[in-house]
Order: structure tokens, then sequence, then C-alpha cells
């Protein structure tokens, strides 16, 4: 999606039937979105010219504690630590009186605090918000210029499009050109052939925002407070870190230093031809090429000027070429006037293939001026230094057959023969077949006679489909190299690294479709509502098994998922007079079950990036069910007293879990189901007004129902943050003693157990977001078609209002870690928040 | 127009009929198992493979050993780290990275023995028969030393001799320890016998008859250790007399002797040195992380070593280690590293730097072109003395000589007489930092009372726990090899 210019764009189709969606296969076992780009129109040649340029900026800042807050917190964790370091050691000394106790001179920051914290002004220290520092106001600029057109035997569309976005934070940057030619040329009454050609080119900027430890996350954990000559520069150059707080550079400092550059240049390509060899029969046959390269530049200068602190830098692309040929022919027909038959049979070649390249450098640079790896001091041994390359090849066999009768029944069946190379010898190919049934209602007699009543149709699909998404090799057992060392020199060594694995097949989806579209009042309300369930079988999972077998996980074809749900889409015309008024309401369910899995159903657990498992497979609960220990309040005295379990050497003042299986202490077998990941509910609202040659929209969207369990939020919010980092604001409302015990769910600061995954980094994924609010002005109204034939100009402002409640982390909706890599389930760790944009354009057609 | 259509159904027609060869694609970037064990060179580069299992050895026995015991005040001053939770004795270790690292690590190494085993039977005679038996013997010593290592670690693990499918390892429950050390001992039996006496130019390193004594030797000594009444590496099996047997076979075959400086024992420019009878090696581009595991990044700024340590924390040598430890012992000065300034700020505590050599060092902080020695002479000498003062035989004076040797080496006094308890400390001087420590207090029957005596001293910060018992002797199955397989292993008792 990324490499289409909006404003090449005809039409955006969605198709959910199950038989609809056949045709297209394999990558088609979650639905197809079909996107058709625009062609010239017969007339007279049409120049267009669109642009925008508007302002962006961060949709969220997290909620930390500010600098008086952080130093309470310090000194509360310092205190402490003093206390404890021995008798007769108290809270009230100074750290005078500290040094003189230990004999010491220097500064010991554990245990003792900066007392300019609570000097007035606080000499010598500058407070930060390091959010406010990194994000700023991006800037973005969009130029298109279009012109199309048609003559009796040509017909073409070219664009050229340059769009340029400063990003909110320091360092992130987009820019792209991209260009369309769509021609097609129709040779005699039965040939046509045509070229469409997408080159686009792209660099993106980042000098490592996102992820784990990566600069939005330092950001979030950095101390607010630093020495007053040091300022934002704390802990880079000649600076060295603040005394109090980690020992990291200043995040914003290496944001603008370091390069994270990423130049894609890809190219669609389609060649086709189109044949009529006797009136209802044409073939077709077509070449699509997708040549993608990329290529990915990183330099980290030295963050200090030490001879300690060097440079790094790394050279990394991949060339991803995909080459699909696909030959069809369709025979259409109406016999006796009311028969309607289309016949397609098809063959497809698909060959995919990938190569890699990297190559990397640690230990400095001969200076900051070169940032190319020629002037790296050395260059990583071979074990980062590679290429790989990577191929598949899928082929497919198919038919279709539709036909209707007096445009009132309507019946479709497909059937697809795929074979993928990614699959064991025996079970390369999988047969796919789909049908559907449609009785337009309000076309029979019978219903001619209901005027409210303008359209009603029933649907009903069935289909099956296949998913192939592993990697390229993965049924073969594979070596990798595992070398060693003998008497100072190298040597090779092999060993397999995968299990064998003939037997993996295709993953088979089941799709039943229930639907009826309705319309009333010449389709002025116009409704469609379908129910389905879509039952998966042989999933492809990455299990983890038992690594006396010699690895630690196996991919096999297991179990079988259930999702079941229905949608709801509505538009209503509400009002149709000088003010035009349409409303248009989605809303969906979906609930997702595991049905089955391995020998004996056992529960699967998901292996995290991070410590125990915190998802699940389990029989009658959805996919990746969150697994974690619950939180039940705070421990007091008493409790402990009592007996309560703990998890290690709890205290009062700790967070309090519940003991599932109530054997007495806190471990990870007291993790229980607390919620899925999936929202149950999402839906859009739309509404479209129009008057005088003014039209505005609003789009609110929202979801409701799902979790997040955040990796970020256990990075930033763990029970034990040290006075080092800095915390969230929920820990204002932290407990600090019996008396004083805060909120009752955050517990205190001086946390000395450890943590375990709990609740405590769930936050429920619900949310709804005026996504976009669009005001526009038909200018035609004012300027007369002599000068152009249309134009428009707008303003539209993106994600300004909403409302989460995932107070761990910047955006629900972001997934950037994987999950440990064996499952597909995503994570957040440390993702960006949205932009909240203001865009003014202009579209002008001449 | 005839022509066109023609043409179309013709390229059809060609792709349909030529193109479903190729669906079967081999790796571009891999080799594969089918068309692996073919020639000597294929069965050498698995034997490498083997041996590659061992490069994370070090790293583990440091925290595992180590940092376990006393030698290491272990306890993080900033958050909550995965070591701290063996330091502290947690018994919430299951989920401890360590556990599943290890187990993983081990048996991974195990089942690349038993392929390299399976396959010098079925295909074995591409390989000349001279080095079919050394290959076996390798391979055997590898899995038994990986084996030892488990039992050590977890006590009962399940017993595999061969490569199986995981469906088949899913049906295979733990074994008994006795059965665990029976395939040890068959291993090292083998291995002392085929193995070669030693190796040269790009051969050395390789495990030898020596180590394999060696290695049996302590296999013997663990198991005559107390039980401590849980399924530990203790059998209590009075087996010290076949431990000096082997003890003596290696000192009789004049193969070792003491380097003359301690710190030459370590040194960057005298690796293989006749101390050595196994190690595990590393050059720099494929070096080593050791050196770091218990150092802070900042005792690297101060030597001006321009990467951080991976350490990240200190871990600093405990205050008990260091008073047992004269300042005129030579292994003072190549061990150990009392307070450094970084940045004019002054770091009290102790950190161990023999591993380290600003000069020596590799591109980074994963290369250190440093061997770690897995077991040495001086080892050989001090089980000596042990064997002989647990009833193994030979005289006092036998021992006393053993120990003097490796005294004197450190220019200490020469002992007049020796009990279980100087022989400990002298081990324990000698070997700081080499993965030996927790497993000598275990086999002394000391462990517990050293280690809650130690605690109350030592612990300032109330991290650790108090009053360890037996089940900390030994460690927690991984919850991940637990949920593999749901009711295939039992977890260890106190976890």
């Amino acid at each position: 999606m990324d490499n289409i210019n909006p404003n090449d764009i005809e039409s955006i189709q969605v198709l959910k039937d199950a038989a609809a969606a056949a045709i297209y296969g394999s990558r088609a076992a979650n639905g197809v979105v079909l996107i058709t780009t625009k062609k010239g129109k017969s007339g007279k040649p049409q120049i267009t010219f669109n642009s925008y340029v508007g302002v962006s900026q961060a949709a969220k800042k997290l909620d930390v504690l500010s600098a008086e807050e952080w130093a309470e917190r310090a000194a509360e964790i310092i205190n402490d630590n003093w206390v404890r370091s021995g008798p007769g050691r108290t809270a009230s000394q100074t750290t005078a009186e500290r040094q003189a106790i230990l004999k010491v001179n220097n500064i010991v920051p554990a245990q003792m605090i900066d007392e300019r914290w609570f000097q007035p002004g606080h000499p010598g220290l500058q407070y930060i918000d390091w959010q406010d520092e990194a994000f700023r106001t991006g800037r973005t600029q969009s130029y298109q210029v279009g012109a199309s057109g048609a003559t009796d035997n040509v017909n073409y569309f070219i664009s050229g499009n340059y769009t340029d976005q400063q990003g909110m934070m320091v360092g992130l940057g987009y820019k792209r050109y991209s260009a369309r030619a769509n021609v097609e040329v129709k040779a005699s009454n039965k040939l046509r052939f045509g070229l469409n050609v997408t080159p686009t080119y792209s660099v993106t900027n980042d000098p490592g925002i996102e992820g784990k430890d990566n600069r939005l996350h330092q950001l979030v954990s950095m101390a607010p407070i630093v020495e007053d000559t040091a300022g934002v520069a704390s802990g880079y150059g000649k600076n060295e870190v603040y005394r109090w707080g980690v020992s990291t550079a200043s995040p914003v400092r290496v944001m603008e230093n370091a390069i994270g550059e990423t130049k894609t240049f890809r190219t669609l390509s389609t060649l086709y031809a189109e044949y009529e060899v006797i009136s209802g029969l044409r073939l077709r046959s077509s070449i699509n090429f997708d040549n993608n390269d990329v290529t990915s530049k990183s330099y980290n200068p030295a963050v200090r000027d030490l001879p300690t602190s060097q440079a790094s830098g790394s050279y990394s692309g991949f060339r991803r070429q995909t080459f699909v040929n696909e030959n069809t022919a369709t025979y259409t027909r109406v016999f006796g006037e009311k028969h309607d038959l289309t016949a397609l049979a098809g063959y497809a070649y698909n060959i995919s293939r990938i190569d890699n390249v990297r190559l990397g450098a640690t230990g400095g640079f001969v200076n900051n001026q070169v940032t190319t790896l020629n002037a790296a001091t050395n260059i990583n041994g071979t074990g980062s230094n590679n290429t790989t390359e990577s191929q598949n090849v899928l082929i497919s066999y198919f038919g279709r057959l539709q036909y209707s009768y007096a445009g009132k029944y309507l019946l479709s069946t497909s059937i697809r023969r795929d074979g993928s190379s990614r699959f064991g010898g025996q079970n390369q190919f999988g047969v796919f077949p789909a049908a559907s049934v449609g009785w337009r209602i309000s076309q029979e007699e019978f219903m001619k006679n209901i005027t409210p009543l303008s359209d009603l149709k029933l649907r009903a699909s069935i289909g099956l489909s296949g998913n192939n998404s592993i990697g390229d090799y993965n049924s073969i057992a594979t070596l990798g190299i595992y070398n060693y060392t003998f008497g100072g020199a190298l040597a090779t060594g092999q060993a397999p690294n995968r299990v064998e694995n003939p037997e993996l097949q295709w993953e088979r989806n089941r799709t039943i479709d229930f639907g009826v579209d309705v319309g009333f009042f010449q389709n002025r309300i116009f409704g469609s509502f379908d129910y389905y369930t879509k039952t998966s079988k042989d999933l492809l999972l990455n299990v983890p098994i038992n690594t006396a077998s010699g690895f630690g996980n196996n991919l096999v074809n297991i179990g079988e998922v259930e999702n079941r749900g229905w949608e709801v889409e509505l538009t209503t015309n509400n009002l149709n007079n000088a003010l035009e008024w349409t409303t248009s309401l989605n809303f969906s369910h979906n609930q997702n079950e595991v049905k089955h899995l391995g020998p004996g159903d056992a529960t699967i657990e998901v292996a995290s990036v991070a410590d125990l498992p915190s998802n699940v497979l389990q029989v009658g609960k959805p996919m990746y069910s969150i697994f974690v220990i619950r939180q039940n309040g705070i421990l007091s005295q008493a409790d402990i007293d009592n007996g309560a379990a703990l998890y290690n050497n709890q205290t009062a003042g700790d967070p309090r879990y519940e003991d599932a299986n109530g054997d007495g202490k806190i471990d990870a077998n007291d993790r229980v189901i607390v919620g899925q990941p999936n929202p149950k509910y999402t839906w859009g609202i739309t509404n479209t007004f129009k008057y005088k040659g003014f039209d505005l929209s609003f789009l609110v969207q929202g979801q409701n129902g799902g979790y997040i369990y955040s990796m970020f939020g256990r990075a930033i919010d763990r029970t034990s943050v040290g006075y080092q980092e800095n915390a969230l604001g929920r820990s204002r409302d932290r407990w600090r003693s019996e008396e004083d015990p805060g909120d009752g769910v955050k517990g205190k600061a001086t946390a000395r157990f450890g943590f375990i995954k709990n609740t405590d980094w769930l936050y429920s994924s619900d949310y709804y977001r005026v996504r976009n609010i669009t005001l526009g002005y038909d200018l035609g109204r004012i300027i007369s078609k002599s000068v152009m034939q249309g134009a428009r100009v707008y303003v539209t402002a993106e994600n300004f209002f909403g409302k989460d409640k995932y107070y761990g982390g910047f955006n629900p909706d972001a997934v950037n870690t994987d999950n440990g890599s064996t499952f597909t389930s995503g994570v957040d760790y440390g993702g960006l928040p949205l932009a909240k944009s203001l865009v003014l354009g202009l579209n002008v057609t001449f | 127009m005839k022509r066109i259509s023609l043409l179309l159904a013709t390229a059809c027609m060609l792709t349909l009929g030529s193109c479903e060869d190729d669906l079967d694609q081999t790796p571009l970037s891999n080799g594969s198992v089918p068309a692996f064990f073919k020639t000597a060179v294929d069965f050498e580069q698995a034997m490498n493979a083997v041996y590659s299992q061992l490069r994370g050895y070090p790293d583990r026995v440091l925290i595992l050993s180590d940092l376990r015991s006393d030698n290491f005040y272990g306890v993080s001053s900033q958050g909550v780290r995965d070591w701290d939770a063996i330091n502290n004795f947690n018994t919430t270790l299951s989920v401890s990275p360590y556990m599943s690292d290890t187990w993983a690590s081990d048996f991974g190494a195990i089942f690349r023995a038993n392929t390299m085993l399976d396959q010098l039977k079925a295909n074995g005679s591409v390989v000349s028969e001279g080095l079919r038996l050394r290959y076996e013997g390798e391979a055997r010593f590898l899995r038994a030393f990986h084996y030892f290592d488990l039992v050590r670690m977890f006590g009962r693990v399940p017993v595999i001799d061969k490569a199986l499918l995981p469906q088949e390892v899913a049906k295979i429950p733990r074994g008994s320890v006795e059965e665990v050390y029976n395939l040890i001992i068959g291993d090292l039996e083998y291995a002392k016998d085929n193995l070669p006496l030693n190796y040269t130019g790009a051969n050395v390193g390789r495990v030898t008859s020596g180590a394999a004594k060696g290695l049996l030797a302590l296999v013997y000594l663990t198991r005559s250790g107390p039980t401590y009444g849980i399924d530990g590496p203790g059998l209590a099996s009075n087996e010290n007399n076949k431990a000096l047997a082997l003890l003596n076979e290696v000192i009789d075959s004049k193969r070792y002797s003491l380097v003359s400086s301690y710190a030459n024992v370590f040194s960057y420019t005298n690796e293989n040195n006749s101390e050595v009878l196994f190690d595990v090696q590393y050059i720099v581009g494929n070096g080593a992380t050791h050196p770091g595991v218990m150092v802070p990044d900042n005792y690297f700024t101060s030597l001006q070593i321009p990467f951080g340590s991976r350490g990240i924390e200190i871990k600093p040598v405990s205050n008990d280690f260091l008073s047992i430890l004269a300042a005129n012992d030579d292994r003072r000065a190549a061990s150990v590293q009392t307070g450094y300034l970084v940045a004019n700020v002054a770091e009290n505590r102790t950190v161990l730097k023999k591993y380290i050599s600003a000069a020596g060092r590799g591109t980074g902080n994963t290369d250190w072109p440093i061997n770690f020695i897995v077991m040495r002479y001086a080892d050989i000498l001090l089980m000596k003395a042990e064997a002989i003062l647990r009833g193994g035989g030979g005289t006092q004076a036998d021992a006393l000589k053993a120990v003097n040797e490796v005294r004197t080496r450190a220019k200490q006094p020469a002992l007049t007489s020796l009990t279980m308890a100087q022989l400990l400390d002298e081990r324990r001087r000698e070997f700081l930092g080499e993965g030996l420590r927790w497993h000598d207090l275990v086999r002394s029957g000391t462990v517990l009372t050293t280690m809650n005596a130690w605690i109350a001293k030592e612990d300032a910060s109330g991290k650790m726990r108090r009053n360890i018992g037996a089940n900390d002797i030994i460690y927690a199955v991984p919850l991940n090899e637990l949920s593999a397989t749901p009711g295939l292993y039992d977890q260890n008792p106190g976890y």
C-alpha cells in the first residue's frame, strides 16, 4: 500500500465473500483488497494537479513523573537503601554525615541523594522534559501532476508525485518520488494489450526511534534532571552522564546525529495482452514483475569525546523480486436472454526470490566526516557480514463458473489447485473449492409492489483457501554453520538447525458466510449484514518442543481455530436537499476460539521476547490469550502475617498477587488467562455533509474488548524501576506507607522482590478516535469552466480527538516486536504515537 | 490474429508442462541433512559443530557456579537482572533464562554428538579407521561432559543416546541420576581408551585421553560426595580410589605441569600451555564473552577499552573471598582488581580481572581471543589431595606434596598438615572465576553451612534468601521444558 499513490487509485474493493476471494488463492486467506488504478477516459485529455501541505505532531505524550516528583521518588529509594545498609543509619543524615560513616569522600549515588534537589532553585541542575525535547512539529508537502485521456485506439494515464514528510520527532523523515504510466492499446477489434509501470523511489530516515532500549524508550526512561552544564547533551560529547541517572547518552543528541537511512526503489510492472478468439471467448495473458531494491545504512557516531567511545555503522539491503505469469481463458455468453454464463480457466506461475546482504562495523571510523564502511577501522567477523538468498515457487490452476438467471438467481463455483515449494514432497499441492449462491428477491414479481423496499438480496457462500506463509525451506532439515576454533585457527562446523518435516502441508481455512443486502426508498437506506465462520485447520505453528530433541521448536500442522462473527454496514442518506447528509456506519464483532491443538490438546505456551511466556494457545480460549499473574491490590503487613502467598521476598507495600493454584506461593504456575489480544468489536462512522459547494466529513473509529500485554509497559513501569530511571505518572499514587497507601494499585517504589509478568502491564486496547475531519469547497462554483474543469480546496484534521486506555505506551495499535519470532503474535515495544496532522490541500483538473 | 492467439496458447502450454519441477526447491544459503555425511570433510565439520556448542559454557558456569557461591556478591543495584535470581536463591528459578539456556545448550550438544555417533555407525566408512575411533571418542567425551553438566545442575535428566525425533523425545521422562552417570562413565571410559594423548597444529584443543581421565576422576569424586537426601550429583558412592588411580595416571603421564607463574596460565600469549587438560577455545573473529561477565561496563572504560563489558553492573568479588587471599599471594594480583577510578569517580569494590587484557582484546565485547580453561593440572593435583583426604588411598604426604606444589607456585608457604577445610580454601583461591566453586562446595558436603553463614555475613541488601536448604543444591527444571510436553517431566522439589 505504501507504494501506491492515493491519487492514482480509481477504486478500492474489499472482497469478504469466500467464493469471490477464492480465485485469488493462497494469498487471499485473510481476504482480498482489490485496488484498481486509474485509466484514461475518452474525451478531452485531462490534466490534474493535486497538492497538500500540512503539519503534524505526536497525538499523545506519556505521563511520566516531573523532575520534582522524580527527585522525591529517588530520595525515597536512596534513603531506604541507606537505612538498610547498616545499623544507626537514618534517612535524615546528610551526605556529609553519610560520607563520614562510610569513611569515603566521594559520592555513592545509591546511598546519597543529590542535595541540590531540595535546595531553592536547585542550583547547578536543569530540569528537562525529554519528550518535549524530542517531539517537534513536522511538515508535510505533496505535489502530483497527472494526465489522462483516450483516443479510439489508445487510453493512457500518467502521473508523477513528490511527497516530503518531515517526522514529528527529531531525525524522522520520509521522501517519496513516484510515477505511473498505464497505457492500453487497442490493436484491433479483437486484440488489446497494455503496460502499467509504477516506479517509486523513497528515502526513509529513522535514527533508531522505536523498539527496546531505542530512543523513544530512553526518552521515557531518562531521569528528568541533568547537570545544567550539560543540559540536553547530558552524557553526550564532553559531558558525563548525570550521576543519579541511567548511564544513557542524551537520546536527543543521538537522534540528531545518528544516521538511519533506508532507500527503496520499487517498480511494479504489468504487461498484458487480451485476445477475443470468438465472440465471448477471451484469452488473457499477463506478466507481473515486482522488483524491490532496499538498502539501509546506519551510522552511529561516538557518543562521547573519549577514546573508548567509538562509532559504529552498517550497510544492509535486499532485493526482492516476484514474477507472476497468469494466463486465463474466459467465456461469457447469454443464452435465451436470461441465462448469463461466465466460465474462466487459468494457470498462474509465481516465483519469488530475495537476496539479502549485510555488512557491519563496530570499533570506530576514521572520523565523522566519512560514514561509509570503507572508513571503518574494522569490519565485523563473518557472523554478521554475509549474503543470503532464498526463493519459492507457487503454481496454481484454477477455474470458475458464474451463472445468473434473469439477474435474480446467482450461482458461482470455483476450484483451484495450488502447489507451493515450501511444503514437503507429497504435500505441495492443495485443492481449494468454493461456491456461492445469491437470490435477488427484489427482482421477483411478487416484490415489485412493495415500494419502500428497493433492493433485497440474500447471499450464502462457502470457500476453502490455503495458507503457506512460512519460511521458504521449512520442510527441509537444513544445516547451520557452527564454527569452532582449534589451535588458534577457525574450524568450520555444520549441524542440523531444523527438524526435517516432509509432512508439512497447507493450512486450510474454510469460510462460510451468510449475508443479506437490503435497500429502502431507492436505496437511500442501504444496509448489509453478514454472519461468518472461518475455521482454520492444520495451522502452521512453530510449537515449542523439548530441547532434549536438539531443537527448541518445530514447525508443524497442528490444531484448529474458529473465528465467528458478524458485520453490519449501513448507509443512510439522511437529507437530500440543498443540504445533503449521508451517514455510513460499520460495526463488526469477531469471536476467536481455539478448537483443537496437538496431541492431547495440550496447552501451548508462546515464548516471549522477555522472561516467561505471557500468551497461550488453549482449547476453548481465544488464540494467544494473555496468560499472566493477576494482581489484586497491595500487600499489607496484615496480609503477610495471615500467610498471604508471596513472590520471592515480598514485603508490605508490594503488589499482592492472586495465588491461583492455591499452593501458598506465587510463581509462574499462578498465571491465569486475563484477556484476549484482539478486539471483540470494531466500528467506524462517517458523516458527510454537502452544502452549496462545501463538503464536510467526520470519520470516527473505535474498538472494544481487546487487551494489550505491553513489553513497553513492562520496560518502563516494572515493579522495581530504580531511582535512576523515570517512572510513569501513575506512581504518584503509589503506596508509601500503611497510612499513605496511595490508590491501592501501584506498589511502593522501594520494591526489592524482582518482578514477574502480571496484570500490571495489561492494558485495555479500547479506543475511539476522530480519525479524520475534512472540510472542502468546490472552487468550480466560482471559477469558470474555461479556466479549469474542476477544483477543490480542503482542509483535513487527522487524529485530533480521541481517547485510549493504554497509559503504558503511545499507540494501542502499535506492534513492532515479534514475540520471540516463533509465533505470529506481535507486541508493542516502544512504538511511536500516531501523528495528529492538519493538512491544506488543493485538487485541480484542467 | 490467429497467430497471436496460438502464441498465447503455446506459452501457457509450455509453462504448464515444465514448471511443476520448480516446486522442488533446495535451500540456497544452507546445506541440508540429506546431502550431508557423505565425505570425510562432512564428518569433520559435524565433529567441529559438536565442539561449537561449548562456546556458551563459560558464561553460564561463571553465573551458575561462581556467582551462585560465596565467591561473588552478585546483588544488582540497578533494577532486577537475570542473574539476581541465581545469586539470591530465588525459588522461582524455573523461569530463569540461565535454566532454559543450560538445559537447551547441553541437550543441543548431546543431540549433535548423538547425530555424529549415529552417522559414524551408518556412514562412517568414508572416514579412515583411526579417525573414526577418534571421532567416536571425541563425541562420547563431549556427550559425557554435557551430561555431567546437566546432572550437576539439575540432577535427573532424560537419558538419550541416539538422535531422536521430537515426538520420540516427548515420550522419554527424566532418568535417574544413576542412569545418567552410567552413560557418562561408559562414554568417558571409551574416550580415555581411544583418544590420543595430544594433538599438534590445527587440532590442538581437541579432547585427549588425559582430559577424559581428569573428567572421569572428577565424576567419581562428585559421585562420592554426600547425597543431602536429594536426587543430586552426590551418591555417597565412595569411589575416591577410582578417582585417585585416574589422577595418578594423568600425573604419571608427565604430559602436564604447572606453568611457572600463576598469571601466565591465563596469558593471551600462553594458550594451550602445559597446564591445560581441557579448554574452550576462542580466537579473534570467533571470540569469547566470558571476560566481561562479572565486570561492569565502567571497569572497561577505566582500562580504555572502547566497548562495554556486557556484564553491565559490577558483580564484586566477595569480602569473604578477599579475606582468605593474602596480599602477597600471586593469585591476588592475577585474579582481582581492588577499586579503580573512572571519570574521577571511585569504585571501591573488587572485580574479577583474570581474563581481561586491554592489549589482547578483540574487536568487541563478544570477541575476546582467550580460551576458557575447564580443567587444568592444578586441579588434577588438588583433586588428588582431595581423593586422598577422603580415603581413596595414598598418604598425607602425597596430598601435602600436591597441594604445596600449587601453593609454592603462588608464592605461598608450604603447609605441613592438611585438612579438607584448608584444601577447599586452597581450591577457592586457585580457581576463582573458573566455574568450580559451587560444585566444590556441594562435593565437600559443606555447601549449606558455608553458604548460610556467608549470606548472613555478606548480604547487607537483604535481597538474598536466608537459610537455604538441600533443595537449593540443584537448580529448577526450566518452565519451558515442563510446558512443552505437560506431565513429561516433574519439577525438582523446592521450586
